[in-house]
């Protein structure tokens, strides 16, 4: 209906025939109740920008009466620059000869107001324009919000930007550490190994049994500490290195693994069962140190076992694919549990079983990378089985 | 048996001593001429006066030296005519990735990481010794320096 209004080159002639059905013809009061019960500012101005009429919220926004404003024009209100602007949207109106939608904005006293605003031209019986009329919608608070969302969004970038420069500072920090660690505590390291050989090689005369077996005593304490190092390296290498995701299968990778610890220690009767199809999609370096780890402690962890037995399969729990390795080894207490996958932490003695408890701690660190989970169950002296996933039930989740 | 000395770029004066004692227990009784700093590797084999190029059968190179550090020396050493076929093996103490990949973009011929225990050092010597000294067919141009 407003297109055939707005047009029109008698407005009240035009408003008239939409009201045809009705017997009374509205009139001009009625009109100006209906633009003066809008919060809409609406107005029309000649073509030489001379302010025909105003409505109602124009006369409270601008705190002037209609008798006041008629016949002024927008530069007589306006700031020259705003003035132009109106004026030019006019002529753009009035020269296109149909309604035109602008963004427009007039200073006002709480501040500048910003306006959506549709201007169309009052045509007369030749078609020409004579006026122009416009009803301007304020979109201020719209904008102020979009503002606002833009101005958020700024500051969440620029956050996110410093965070991840701190972050990259921190990986490079930790990357020099560990390259630090690799060389300069392994140096001398090397250095008190040489030297507790070469006592041994050419004092071994001069020293008495106890003696003999400090020097021992020194060489075994230097391997356990080299082999703490390489440890310490790995764990910090798996929370590094960069995830290459790509399909890895479990099934070759342990039976690869398990064929270079029986290398090792060919002499030992472990019965090892590997399901063949266990595929997943990980890391596959990340992935082989994680199962070397677990594999590697459950041949450890059944060094004492008369009947050995390893096994490695997986099975659904809850919708997930859950990896296990399985053994009946000299298992672990359930009270300290909790403590299983803390690096440096062991549940064993050194009597009992070797290792430094850096292993479990790195399967951790490489299954959490991947967005993956590790528990274990055990009863002590009955075995232990550890069970994990690879990928996150989510799959778009990667935690880091 | 290549009977061209060894060049051991190193350093740690522990690990000279080391290098030395195991390819005497190897009996690998090439002369061995140490270069304690990077700067010192490439005196010897570029050699400003009207001295000969230093010929060694083998350059056993650390990673980590002073003033010029071992990757440079390596750089150096494949950018010239007169080494580039030389038979360089990278020995240090890290297994860091980065030199590792870095050493053989450099044209290492090989990387090995210096064992913490001392008869797997010994061992290694042995195997790398052998290796270079008498299985391996060096190429024929280094040697005569053209």
């Amino acid at each position: 209906m407003a297109t055939e209004f707005m047009p029109g080159e008698h407005a009240p002639d035009a408003a008239v025939a939409t009201e045809q059905h009705h017997d009374l013809p509205v009139g001009q009061d009625q009109l100006l109740a209906l633009i003066d019960n809008t919060n809409a500012v609406i107005y029309m101005r000649d073509l030489d920008g001379r302010y025909m009429v105003v409505n109602r919220e124009y006369e409270r926004l601008f705190g002037l009466r209609r008798n006041e404003i008629v016949g002024l024009t927008d530069h007589d209100l306006f700031p020259k620059e705003v003035a132009d602007e109106f004026r030019a949207n006019d002529l753009r109106a009035a020269a296109s000869g149909k309604p035109v939608h602008v963004e427009e904005f007039a200073p006002n006293d709480d501040g500048p107001r910003w306006y959506i605003t549709v201007k169309f031209p009052l045509l007369d019986s030749a078609g020409q324009a004579y006026a122009v009329a416009g009803i301007s919608t304020d979109i201020t608070a719209r904008r102020q919000a979009e503002e606002q969302v833009r101005k958020l969004n700024a500051e969440l970038e620029q956050r996110v930007r410093e965070r991840t420069a701190e972050l990259e500072t921190t990986a490079r920090e930790l990357d020099a550490f560990a390259y630090s660690v690799s060389h300069d505590l392994r140096a001398p390291l090397r250095s008190i190994h040489g030297f507790s050989r070469f006592l041994e090689e050419d004092y071994s005369d001069r020293l008495d049994d106890a003696g003999r077996e400090y020097v021992a005593r020194i060489k075994s304490s230097v391997a356990k500490m080299g082999q703490l190092i390489d440890d310490l390296l790995r764990l910090s290498r798996a929370t590094r290195t960069e995830l290459n995701r790509e399909p890895v299968d479990i099934s070759a990778l342990a039976t690869e693994i398990i064929e270079e610890i029986r290398g090792a220690e060919p002499d030992r009767q472990v019965e090892v069962d590997i399901a063949s199809g266990l595929v997943t999609t990980g890391d596959s370096h990340l992935l082989r140190l994680a199962l070397d780890n677990l594999l590697s402690n459950a041949w450890k962890f059944t060094g004492k076992c008369e009947h050995a037995a390893i096994s490695v399969g997986s099975e659904r729990q809850a919708s997930e694919q859950v990896f296990f390795v399985r053994d009946n080894g000299a298992g672990f207490n359930k009270r300290y549990e909790h403590k299983l996958f803390d690096p440096l932490q062991r549940l064993h003695t050194a009597d009992e079983f070797e290792g430094n408890g850096i292993g479990l701690a790195i399967v951790h660190r490489i299954l959490s990378r991947h967005g993956g989970r590790i528990w274990a169950e055990s009863e002590l002296g009955k075995g232990a089985t550890f069970f994990f996933t690879v990928t996150s039930s989510s799959p778009d989740a990667e935690p880091s | 048996m290549n009977n061209h000395p060894i060049m051991l770029v190193e350093d740690n004066p522990d690990d000279v001593m080391f290098t030395l004692r195991a390819f005497k227990q190897n009996n690998i009784s090439n002369e061995i001429v140490v270069a304690t700093d990077g700067e010192r590797a490439l005196d010897l084999l570029f050699p400003e006066s009207d001295a000969a190029p230093f010929n060694p059968a083998l350059v056993l190179l650390d990673v980590k030296l002073p003033k010029v550090d071992g990757l440079e020396v390596l750089r150096r050493i494949r950018s010239d005519p007169r080494t580039q076929s030389l038979p360089v093996v990278v020995l240090t103490t890290s297994s860091e990735e980065t030199d590792i990949v870095n050493s053989y973009k450099l044209g290492a011929n090989s990387f090995v990481r210096k064992p913490v225990i001392f008869d797997d050092f010994v061992h290694a010597t042995k195997v790398l010794g052998v290796y270079w000294l008498l299985v391996n067919q060096a190429a024929p141009d280094w040697h005569t320096g053209g």
